[in-house]
Parts: C-alpha cells; structure tokens; sequence
C-alpha cells in the first residue's frame, strides 16, 4: 500500500509537495536468535526463524508536513521511522532522501546522512549522562567540525528556544523529564536537519509536559519533514496525517487527525 | 573538511573525553572510572617502590641526607662492617693517615677503627665482647652503635708515633654488655686479662648496632696495645664523618688500595648483588606495565560494553565510529594518567613508609630513593599501559559502536 504526501499541511501554511523522504516497498525481517556460523552449519544447525517487521510499505514525506506512525505494540512503527532516518537498512526495498539512495550509502555514509540532514529523537531521551545539557545539544557540532564558540552559541540558542534558558549546565541527571525530552529536540535540531524522527517523543511524559514537548514538534515543523511514530492519541493530532501501520502492513491512514486541536490544547 | 575544522573536532572530542572521564569519575560512574583509576593507581605505586628500593640499593644512600658517613675500608672481598671485620687486611699507621683524612676539605672528623672480640671479666662475671677502638674526636659520635664521647678526646696514648702516653683505661659499655657483666659506671673490668680499666659510661645502643651484640668502645692506641695491633699503627677501617659527598674521591686517593662506600653501601647494599638493583627495576616495570595493561583492558572494555548505549545514541546522531573510537581513547588516557599521577603521589608517599619501616627494623638508613620525578614516571608509564590497552579496547569499541540505542 502507499500513502503519498497530503496537498497541503493542515495548519494551512504553504508545503513544499516535493517529497522530502521516500520509502518504497519496505521489508524489514529480523532473525530470531543468532546465525549458525560455518561450524554450526557443518553440524547442521538451521538459520534462525525470521520475522517479518515490515512488508511492503511505501510511504513518502514532504518538507514542511508532519506524518504521524500510529498502530499498536510490535506493528512496525518503529522499524519504519528506524528505516527512514537511516539508523537501519530495509532488507527489501528502497528509501530516497532527496534523490540519494540510502541502501547504497556504506554505514559511514549513513552516520554522516544522518549527521547532516536528519534529528532523532527517542523517547527515553537518551542524553549523554556526563554532559551538560549545552553539550548534549553541541555534540553534533563537534562532529561537523563546528568551532567552540559557534557551538557554544548555537546550541545556548536553541535552549533558550525551548525554554531552558536556565538549565543550559545542568546534566541529565539534573532535569526533569520535560526538560530532558526538550534537551534531546534541541540536539535533533542543532544541525538544522531537513527530516526530523521521534520515536513515542511524549511516551515518557506527563500530559502536561507532554503538550509543551509537541508544541515544540509544531515549531520544528517549519521547513523540514517531522514523522513521530506514537500511539497516543494527543501526541498524533499535531501530525498533518497519520498512517497507521499494522502487523508490519499500512492499514489506513487520517489526512484530517483532529489537526487542528493540538494548537487548541497547546495554547 | 577543511584541515581546521579537523583539528577543531579533534579539539572537541578530546575536550569531551576529559570532561566525560572527570564527570564519570566524580559524579555519574564514580565506582566503574575509579576503580580503573585504582588499578592503574596500584600498578605504578608497586613500580615506583620497587624502583625507588632499586635505585637506592645501586646507588646507596647515604646521600640521601646531608649527614654523610663514609667508611674506608681495605680493598678485598672481606668483611666490611666494624662488628665482624677481625680477621680481613687492616690499614696502617692509622693515627698519620687520620689526620691526613681529617686535612680533606668537607671532612668534618674521622677516626680509624679497629675492632676484636675479647674477653671482659668482671666480678667473677665474664663475657665475649666486641671491642672497638677509636679515636675521639668531636663529630664522631656513635660507633658501633655505641657512643664513645665520653672517652678523652685525642687517643693520649699514642704519642708522636710511640705507645709512651697517658693510659686512660677508659671503656663505654653498651647497655647490654654492662648488664651481661653486671658492672656500671667506675667499676673496674678486666679487658683480654688487662685489669687497667674502668668504666666510664654505660650507653644505650643506637640504630647502628646490629642487634644486641655486647659492643665496648675504648681508645683506639690501648686496643692496639692489648691485640697487637700496635705493630705498624693498625686499623680495620676509618670513619669518616662529612656533610659533602664531593669528598669521596679524595678518600680514595689517601689510601690506594681502598673502597670508600657511604653508610648504605655498608649496611644493605653489602648483602645485595650489584645487578640485583636493575633487574628489579626492569621487573617491576614489566610487571607494572604487564598488570596495568591487563587491568585496563579488563575494566575498561566493562566499561564500553556497559556504555554501549550511549556510543549507539552517538552513532544515532551521527557521531562517527571513528570519533566515538577517538572519544575511547581518549578517555582511556585520562583514565591512566590519572591514575599514574595518583599512583606516583602514592608511590612517593609508600616509599616513605618503606623506608620509616626499614630505618626501624632493618638498616641504618633509608634504603629506598625518593624523587619528585617519580610522579612524571609513573605518569609515562602509565601513558605507556595506556597506550598498549588502546589497540584491545578501540577493537572492542569498534565492535560494540553502531545500533539502535534501545
């Protein structure tokens, strides 16, 4: 089944239609257990049963849209958004990114696509433990060669965007869960990335906090691709569509998810 | 990448390797980092011991104080110590060769040394005792452990090259030898049958005795006198005692066929071979290096394998294996020198011990030498566990990077 961007965002601001990411005809198959190895092979042991994460899914995202992965535990959601930011191969399949073909980037290749174009965001935040919140955020920078004090600036910036002003060297350990997730989408975005991910961005979150992180997801979505995978319901509504995923497969999708109560609760 | 951004970026990695190494070991891994730390720690702490006792044995150390002794002693494989040296070559006309060593710029004073076991009666009461003979002269305080300054200074028997002086019949017993002969200070002790003499102290015998042997000191002429020794003005030994350890060449230049050797060479470095020193600073340092590598690439490849999840959030963010590999090594190097600076302080600090210990039950003076720039040692060394650890811990790495962070 494939799902093609929507017209135009639901917030009714002007979308670039021209697909940011395309996914086509995904498959994703985990084995279960290890490989045999050539001596367990010589003594007959079998490959492992494999499991199949995703068949056949083609989806495509368009700059300036947000697209919401819904679907129950084990549908697939995270192995999809996994597959469009890189982080994993399709074992069948392909996904473009502006006309670059993922699955003939080599792992490095991938690291710096991701580097460069694509934030992530997960939901149990996963910050440097042993870094400040400012160098949590300018850890991207370092990669890109990005001199010290232009990291130091950048990445002050986009705390106090988020509305950590005030935490900018506190350590994880130091931050409220909120403020954690708000740490992990200032990183995501520190190297202005095209395509944003977030896997279950608000999973770890109290209601309240939660509504504060997705406004954020509304902000970013100015001028780049955000998918958020979630299967809550609250967090969804920000998404100008959302394609629901089951046992691997898409099984619908919602070009008009109650889009525009989020900025209802939000504000 | 521009040549200056690939040094701003490795900039940046070691920055935030020493920052991670510091915060982990202080706030968030604290037992994981310092127990690696520690390890290193323990591992330069034994070498820079070992090596400090080496050292010390080679090279003696008497000059480890400004309080220097030298003994002069005939050149041959004999004994050495003013206790047991009775029966090895003994030096002539003494008294002349005294006063020469006391004319050597930086000596302060000197007396020969000529010491036999002898019989002492008294009362009835008759014991063995190791008699030493000097000469007083102010500066020479204990021999043999004895103190002697009670005795008239000058040796006054001996007269211009003749035995026709004054006999003083004077002798210091040692604490022991006073109790094992029942006699204290004014009674009358027979010395190898001689019945002229008296005792003019008892005195507790200090570090330099070597356990509780019964030691008498009387003046140097009168014990020639009684063994015989009189015969060419003989002596076993000189002591010399000087604040310059610049003297030692002319000290050999007085008697040709003489060792000089300061008080650690007479005490410790007398049962040691002479190669024994190096082959234990070479062992320690294999050691050292062996165990400290081991230890390293143990705790630290835990360590990865447990932060497997935060190099594969790196990797999710973009961070290369490759500086992920950078930011392990780093963090091994910090995590080794910081332990090889500790372990150079503690090393410092248990040499210290080691030589209040040996000072206290074994030799006269520290055996073992201490230096400031055994920190930068072990600090090198630790660099150098720290750099054979790097291979095994970034193949280590290099297999654990890379993943979804779950």
């Amino acid at each position: 089944m494939t799902v093609q961007p929507s017209p135009a965002s639901s917030t009714g601001e002007s979308t670039d239609t021209t697909p940011m990411i395309v996914g086509r005809n995904l498959q994703k198959e985990y084995k279960r257990g290890s490989e045999p190895g050539r001596i367990g092979r010589l003594l007959g042991r079998s490959d492992p049963p494999a499991v199949r994460a995703l068949d056949e899914v083609s989806i495509s995202v368009a700059n300036g849209e947000i697209v919401g992965l819904a679907g129950p535990s084990g549908s697939g959601k995270s192995t999809l958004l996994h597959i469009l930011a890189g982080l994993e191969l399709p074992t069948e399949g392909t996904v473009t990114f502006q006309e670059t073909a993922l699955n003939s980037l080599s792992r490095r290749e991938r690291t710096r696509h991701r580097l460069e174009h694509v934030g992530v965001i997960f939901q149990h935040f996963h910050l440097l433990k042993s870094l400040s919140a400012r160098a949590n955020v300018a850890l991207p920078l370092v990669e890109l060669g990005v001199s010290k004090s232009e990291r130091r600036q950048r990445a002050t910036a986009l705390l106090e965007r988020v509305g950590l002003e005030d935490r900018i060297t506190h350590r994880p350990g130091e931050l409220s869960g909120g403020e954690q997730q708000r740490v992990a989408i200032a990183r995501a975005l520190v190297t202005d990335p095209k395509l944003v991910v977030a896997d279950e961005p608000t999973g770890e979150l109290d209601s309240e906090t939660g509504k504060r992180v997705l406004n954020e997801f509304r902000r970013v979505a100015e001028d780049r691709a955000v998918i958020l995978a979630s299967h809550d319901r609250p967090t969804l509504r920000i998404a100008d569509r959302v394609v629901r995923l089951q046992d691997g497969t898409i099984s619908d999708q919602e070009t008009e998810f109650e889009s525009t109560s989020i900025h209802t609760q939000g504000e | 990448m521009t040549l200056r951004s690939l040094f701003v970026k490795w900039g940046g990695i070691a920055s935030i390797g020493i920052r991670r190494t510091l915060s982990r070991a202080t706030r968030t891994s604290r037992q994981r980092v310092l127990f690696s730390i520690l390890g290193v720690a323990v591992a330069i702490t034994l070498l820079v011991v070992v090596t400090g006792i080496g050292i010390g044995l080679a090279t003696g150390t008497t000059v480890y104080d400004d309080d220097i002794d030298y003994w002069i002693t005939p050149e041959q494989g004999g004994d050495r110590s003013p206790m047991i040296a009775t029966d090895g070559p003994r030096f002539g006309s003494v008294h002349d060769g005294a006063t020469q060593i006391e004319q050597t710029d930086g000596v302060d004073a000197t007396t020969p040394v000529l010491s036999d076991v002898l019989r002492i009666e008294a009362d009835g009461e008759d014991e063995y005792v190791l008699v030493v003979g000097v000469i007083n002269n102010p500066g020479i305080d204990d021999v043999a452990g004895v103190n002697g300054s009670q005795l008239t200074p000058g040796d006054p028997y001996y007269d211009a090259g003749t035995y026709d002086g004054d006999w003083t019949g004077e002798v210091v017993l040692s604490e022991g030898a006073a109790n094992l002969l029942e006699v204290s200070v004014d009674d009358s002790v027979s010395v190898a049958g001689n019945e002229s003499f008296a005792v003019t102290e008892t005195a507790e015998t200090s570090g330099d005795s070597i356990g509780n042997v019964p030691t008498a000191v009387v003046q140097l002429s009168e014990l020639q006198t009684l063994t015989g020794a009189d015969t060419d003005d003989q002596a076993d030994q000189f002591v010399v005692k000087t604040d310059s350890p610049a003297v030692q060449d002319d000290l050999e230049a007085i008697y040709p066929q003489s060792e000089v050797l300061s008080r650690g060479e007479m005490t410790a470095s007398e049962t040691v071979d002479a190669d024994l020193p190096l082959a234990l600073s070479g062992t320690a340092f294999i050691v050292a290096i062996s165990i400290g590598t081991l230890f390293v690439v143990t705790t630290t490849g835990l360590e990865i394998v447990a932060d497997r999840r935060q190099l594969a959030t790196m990797s999710a963010i973009g961070i290369s294996s490759r500086s992920q590999i950078q930011l392990v090594g780093v963090q091994t190097i910090v995590t080794t020198v910081l332990g090889g600076i500790i372990g150079g302080l503690s090393g410092l600090a248990s040499i210290w011990l080691v030589n209040t210990i040996a000072v206290r039950v074994l030799t006269t003076e520290p055996i073992a030498f201490a230096h400031p720039l055994f920190i930068v040692y072990g600090v090198v060394v630790a660099l150098i566990i720290g750099v054979l650890s790097l291979p095994a811990l970034l193949f280590i790495a290099r297999r654990i990077t890379g993943g979804v962070p779950t």
